[in-house]
């Protein structure tokens, strides 16, 4: 392995590398040695591996910051655990059926936000699928007689369907059903981002309204070409047909560099109960000060060693770590240290002897700048 | 922006008028996002306010595995960004202050950020403007120094005289931004 990725110049682009040759050798399984390449999809072939080659340089990039590689280090030996294999199986379920198929901590952030990114986010996968699908020639439909499709994935003929049955339109109709599910999201997305007034304090339009100004450009293209070729008898079809594939490749382009690119970074919500907290808002390890539980051992120790790597140095003159307290001490010790407070007092009514040793003059307004001038703040305050 | 913010925790007297001005604040959710707490209750009425310190090279986003908190270009630390915090919690053990706080049930963290529709055009934070004592200050740059100076005269009158390994005892908790 050592030995490959010195003849790259990086992780990137040898893992680049190796996804566009696994990409072209599955079309070429798929579509029987390039015998029937959909022509007419080339540029969305260009767009897909620009796609792939720009998805995997961000997620090697990003799985070296240490954070990252100590939480992936940490997921890949619990997933190792047999003693585990229960408690992983059913955090990773979890985590795909609550976060990513239903979505459920979005829709606890609003139900306006839930439905518009659930939209949002099916609509993207479903034509995700079945683009990646046609474009590579992973799938596509044979007809067997007059009235029969079959569905031929990876070269291997599957399902047979009525050519005008129920199923066939669901699948033919599949785009169409994103798309709309897309345009309903994106719409909705973007009246909450045009007129709710919390949104804007942080919202920054080239990041978070630049990505759904190009999927409402995708998605109105392409429903423009279905309304060109049902109901206007294909008028201005084959010139939206190239509109339509200008926009899903700059989407394609953009999609890894955007704010869209916490899509490959959400599966990792599955190793928070895998390897930090079985049960949400349950901690185990108590605070070295005030005993309340905090954490759990495996998280603090993995906060230790991220921080330790890229050199903060917050150990203590006792040997502890920051780390190990609780939030609530942390934050106590850091005034104590600051107002001198650490040693006992004398009373506790007796003035705090701060650090400075100047003791705050009564808690209104700062004194006029005449008080501390000698000679006239004597005459005032005598 | 060169505008600093300046706490002095002698000076609160724990009315927490800061916490109810940051749940008014734009994008803070009826949350409080700062802490008013007793030292240590059962020795004194000490309170302290305390807040975000917008860390230049900030320990939360370093041992962030999503790489979701994110600094503008003032040099204010925000919460982590929604759409990536993955829940994991790291962020308020790595915080060497305690400051980030999180939601379990919106499964996301948020931290102050220095009411950032505010301190962006120079307006001073929520708590900062509520404060009756002036324990929380939002001054100038300047203004912070000329404070600092008179602190150092102050104690040089005492017949304490800081040294460049100790000074930094010497001055009042200060920090913001400095983007010039």
């Amino acid at each position: 392995m050592q030995q490959l990725e010195r003849s790259f110049y990086s992780k990137a682009s040898m893992y680049s590398f190796i996804v566009v040759m696994i990409l072209i050798f599955l079309m070429w399984i798929g579509t029987g040695q390039f015998s029937h390449v959909d022509i007419m999809l080339f540029g969305y072939v260009i767009g897909s591996l620009v796609f792939a080659i720009g998805i995997t340089v961000r997620m090697v990039s990003w799985s070296l910051r240490p954070a990252t590689q100590q939480m992936l280090k940490r997921s890949f030996v619990n997933m190792r655990n047999r003693k585990r294999k229960k408690r992983n199986i059913t955090s990773i379920l979890k985590t795909a059926v609550d976060n990513i198929v239903l979505q459920k901590f979005i829709f606890k952030r609003g139900i306006y936000r839930g439905i518009t990114h659930w939209l949002i986010a099916w609509g993207c996968l479903g034509s995700f699928a079945i683009t990646f699908g046609l474009t590579f020639g992973w799938m596509h439909f044979s007809l067997i007689d007059a009235e029969t499709y079959q569905m031929v994935v990876m070269g291997i003929p599957t399902i047979k369907m009525a050519a005008d049955g129920f199923l066939a339109q669901m699948i033919f109709e599949g785009l169409n059903i994103t798309a709309m599910m897309l345009l309903f999201g994106v719409l909705m997305a973007l009246i909450r981002r045009s007129t709710n007034k919390d949104v804007k304090v942080t919202q920054r339009p080239e990041f978070d309204l630049m990505p759904l100004y190009i999927l409402l450009a995708v998605t109105v293209t392409g429903l423009v070409l279905t309304v060109s070729y049902k109901f206007l008898g294909g008028w201005m079809h084959n010139y939206m047909a190239l509109i339509h594939q200008i926009t899903v490749v700059l989407f394609l382009v953009y999609f890894p560099f955007g704010k869209l690119f916490h899509l490959p970074i959400r599966p990792m919500a599955a190793g928070v109960p895998m390897n930090y907290q079985e049960e949400v808002q349950v901690d185990t390890r108590g605070c070295r000060r005030c005993n309340t539980p905090y954490s759990s051992d495996d998280q603090i120790a993995d906060v230790k060693e991220v921080l330790g790597l890229q050199s903060f140095d917050l150990q203590l003159a006792d040997g502890s770590y920051l780390s190990d307290y609780c939030p609530a001490c942390r934050r106590r010790m850091r005034v104590m240290k600051q107002l001198n407070l650490e040693s006992s007092l004398e009373s506790p009514y007796a003035p705090i002897q701060t650090m400075t040793d100047v003791q705050v003059p009564g808690f209104g307004s700062p004194r006029a700048d005449a008080y501390y001038d000698n000679s006239k703040g004597e005459k005032e305050n005598d | 922006m060169n505008k600093i913010m300046y706490l002095e925790f002698e000076r609160c007297i724990g009315c927490r008028a800061c916490q109810a001005a940051c749940r008014e604040c734009g994008d803070h959710d009826a949350k409080e996002r700062n802490y008013v707490e007793h030292v240590d209750f059962m020795e004194s009425r000490q309170t302290f306010p305390m807040m975000c310190m917008q860390c230049k090279d900030p320990a939360c986003a370093r041992v962030c595995p999503a790489n979701a908190i994110q600094i503008t270009e003032e040099g204010v630390v925000l919460s982590a960004s929604e759409e990536k915090c993955i829940g994991c919690r790291n962020c308020t053990f790595g915080c060497p202050f305690g400051i980030p706080k999180f939601d379990f049930e919106a499964n996301k963290m948020y931290k102050c950020d220095m009411c950032y529709d505010r301190s962006k055009h120079d307006i001073a934070p929520m708590c900062a403007s509520v404060c009756p004592s002036d324990a929380i200050r939002f001054i100038d740059f300047d203004e912070m120094q000329s404070l600092r100076r008179r602190r150092t005269q102050l104690n040089l009158v005492e017949g304490k005289k800081p040294t460049e390994q100790d000074k930094w005892k010497y001055v009042p908790e200060f920090f913001g931004v400095y983007s010039d």
